[in-house]
């Protein structure tokens, strides 16, 4: 068997066809292109809407509700978790808040104090404050003050003893301030240890290292924390771990049931996609394959007389096949072409927000389509061209 | 180069039986044989058995050029007998039997192509004998018969076979055509020492043509079905 004399002698027929030829084509074309354009969609809808979930922090917390009583350790160990992207220990609420000043501007405002450290997602790329007294600014606060990265701040902290309001104050260095859409309210965001500080001071304890004078300290490794900041690492670990602290009776709040909701519209555009793949590419193999019956049918006369000069079956077999495979290729590029063509117009007509896409293929996806074109071609002509072994060369030439 | 002994084969039953017995036939290298016989008596089906497409009943000996044809048909060697027909034969069909989605020039050089042959001018050299040369370029659907014939004639020699069959290859030309296209096809073939087999209605043709005619009687059975015999070679 000469596979290239036999491929050659396929085209040359199939181009001396170019009728039927083209009709075979775009019968494929007009199954492709519809199922291209219908998996972009799902693909490009579902993709975006779980990048917009994926690009919002907010949708992975996890926020304790009511008061709890955690030790570092026990944070410590959640932090660890390989579904955990990030999690700190929160102080007390009430002794979360500082008044900021400007001394310069004389502006002031009160902000709310979150406890940050590497890898707080609410920071993205920008650098944690380090030092006990560096902080990063909300865009809001700092819009407030008229601070910029770089500014220092004069920070005031009040409790009541006795029946007394005492002052304590404390230069902060405003080390970068975030992007409104990291986070809308006014806060700063301080290592915990400045926290920890200002929860002892309003506890009536001293801070040797701002040098607040008070009570004794207490132990550090006894303290304990009614919250904290929890990020799970990807979408899918948030159920999860939803489920793990309802086990052990700790109420919290997720956005489970948002990112549940995109899931099962995934999972059900998936279902859809594969059912009306799978009747497409049913009724493509049964033309494909009759096609290739009819084929051989019509070429009875030349496929006589290939055999009498001497080609097999599975060469005549061959010579079928690859004329599916010459029309799934080139409908393959047509309906790639088409599709191109309605992702692009789709892109137009429904783009929100740039980066986001309303259909979208990868170009595996092009491969996998390819492949699965060629396959399916291959697999109904063989089906449909078994015939070809039971041409006759000595009946076939006598019709000549 | 072929010998067959007590071959037989039959087609169809009760008055459609058609029956052809060989009892023998020797053909040397080189010799050139006519099948004559009124049509319908069985040229073909010998053609077909001779071109290894067809199947014989029986056979006490059928061999080519060495190749035990019988053994190969029980064995259903198809892919063998394949390969047997392309290295050894060249077959002329009564209206060409070329391919129309090949030119002329595809059409003449398909046979050397399928056996792996290098191109080495013979193609053009056959196709100047048989006066086809200005038609390489062209699909057979452009040519004339005569023409077509001539191409035909062409691709059955292309390859250097041994055995050349022709199946009524004049019969669909008028007499001058015929002639002519026998002439070239039999200079060409005796430059070759192609053993020739050429079936025929036409035993003037033939005779004309220097063949030895080899007859086949038909004879009306009992049954109504017809036995056709080949007469024995001198």
């Amino acid at each position: 068997m000469r596979p290239l004399l036999i491929a050659s002698l396929a085209w040359q027929d199939y181009r001396a066809e170019a009728r039927l030829s083209a009709c075979g084509v775009l019968a494929l074309v007009a199954v492709i292109a519809p199922l291209l354009v219908l998996f972009g969609l799902k693909f490009g809808l579902v993709g975006s809407l779980t990048e917009r979930l994926q690009r919002d922090p907010g949708v992975r917390e996890i926020i304790p509700l009511g008061g709890g009583r955690f030790n570092a350790e026990f944070i410590h160990s959640l932090a660890q978790r390989a579904d955990v992207a990030f999690a700190i220990p929160r102080t007390r609420q009430i002794a979360a808040t500082a008044e900021l000043l400007m001394p310069l501007q004389g502006r002031g405002v009160t902000v709310e104090m979150l406890p940050t450290a590497g890898g707080d997602p609410l920071l993205g790329r920008v650098a944690p404050p380090q030092g006990l007294q560096d902080v990063v600014l909300s865009f809001t606060a700092a819009e407030k003050l008229g601070a910029r990265a770089g500014d220092q701040l004069q920070a005031s902290f009040s409790r009541q003893q006795a029946g007394q309001v005492q002052w304590r104050q404390t230069p902060l260095q405003v080390t970068a301030v975030l992007p409104l859409a990291a986070f809308e309210r006014d806060a700063l965001f301080a290592p915990l240890a400045l926290l920890e500080a200002v929860e002892d001071y309003r506890d009536g304890r001293g801070v040797a290292a701002l040098g607040w004078a008070g009570d004794e300290p207490g132990n550090a490794a006894q303290r304990v924390y009614p919250a904290f900041r929890l990020y799970a690492r990807g979408l899918d670990d948030v159920e999860p771990l939803r489920e793990l602290f309802a086990e052990r009776k700790l109420l919290v709040s997720t956005q489970a049931a948002q990112i549940a909701q995109v899931q099962s519209l995934s999972r059900n555009l998936d279902l859809v996609f594969w059912i009306i793949a799978s009747l497409a590419v049913a009724g493509a193999v049964a033309a494909i394959g009759a096609g290739a019956v009819a084929a051989v049918e019509r070429k009875q006369r030349e496929l006589a007389v290939l055999r009498l000069l001497g080609f097999g079956s599975a060469a005549l077999l061959l010579f079928v096949m690859l004329q599916a495979l010459y029309s799934g290729v080139i409908a393959a590029a047509v309906a790639g072409l088409l599709y191109v063509l309605a992702e692009h117009g789709l892109n137009r007509l429904f783009m929100q927000v740039p980066g986001e896409y309303a259909s979208r293929l990868l170009p595996l996806h092009y491969l996998v389509a390819l492949a699965a074109v060629l396959l399916a071609s291959s697999t109904a002509a063989a089906l449909g061209g078994w015939r070809v072994s039971r041409i006759d060369a000595a009946q076939g030439i006598r019709d000549v | 180069m072929i010998s067959l002994s007590g071959v037989h084969k039959t087609r169809g039953q009760g008055a459609q039986r058609y029956s052809l017995r060989i009892g023998q036939l020797q053909l040397q290298p080189g010799a050139r044989v006519a099948l004559v016989g009124p049509s319908g008596c069985g040229k073909s089906t010998l053609l077909d058995l001779l071109a290894l497409v067809l199947a014989p009943d029986g056979a006490e000996g059928f061999a080519l050029g060495g190749e035990d044809i019988a053994a190969l048909w029980r064995r259903r060697a198809l892919d063998r007998l394949a390969a047997l027909r392309s290295r050894h034969l060249g077959y002329v069909l009564q209206a060409g039997g070329l391919l129309g989605f090949l030119d002329v020039r595809g059409n003449i050089r398909l046979p050397r192509q399928l056996l792996g042959l290098a191109d080495d001018g013979s193609v053009e050299r056959l196709a100047e004998a048989l006066d086809v040369l200005d038609q390489l370029a062209k699909k057979p659907a452009a040519l004339s018969l005569g023409q077509r014939q001539r191409v035909s004639c062409a691709r059955a020699l292309a390859h250097a076979p041994a055995l050349l069959l022709a199946d009524e290859p004049t019969a669909a030309l008028d007499p001058v055509n015929a002639e002519r296209v026998m002439q070239l096809l039999l200079r060409e073939a005796e430059q070759r020492q192609v053993t020739c087999v050429v079936a025929t209605h036409d035993e003037t043709l033939a005779r004309n043509a220097g063949l030895k005619v080899l007859r086949i009687a038909c004879r009306r059975d009992a049954d109504g079905g017809v036995t056709a015999t080949l007469e024995q070679a001198a």
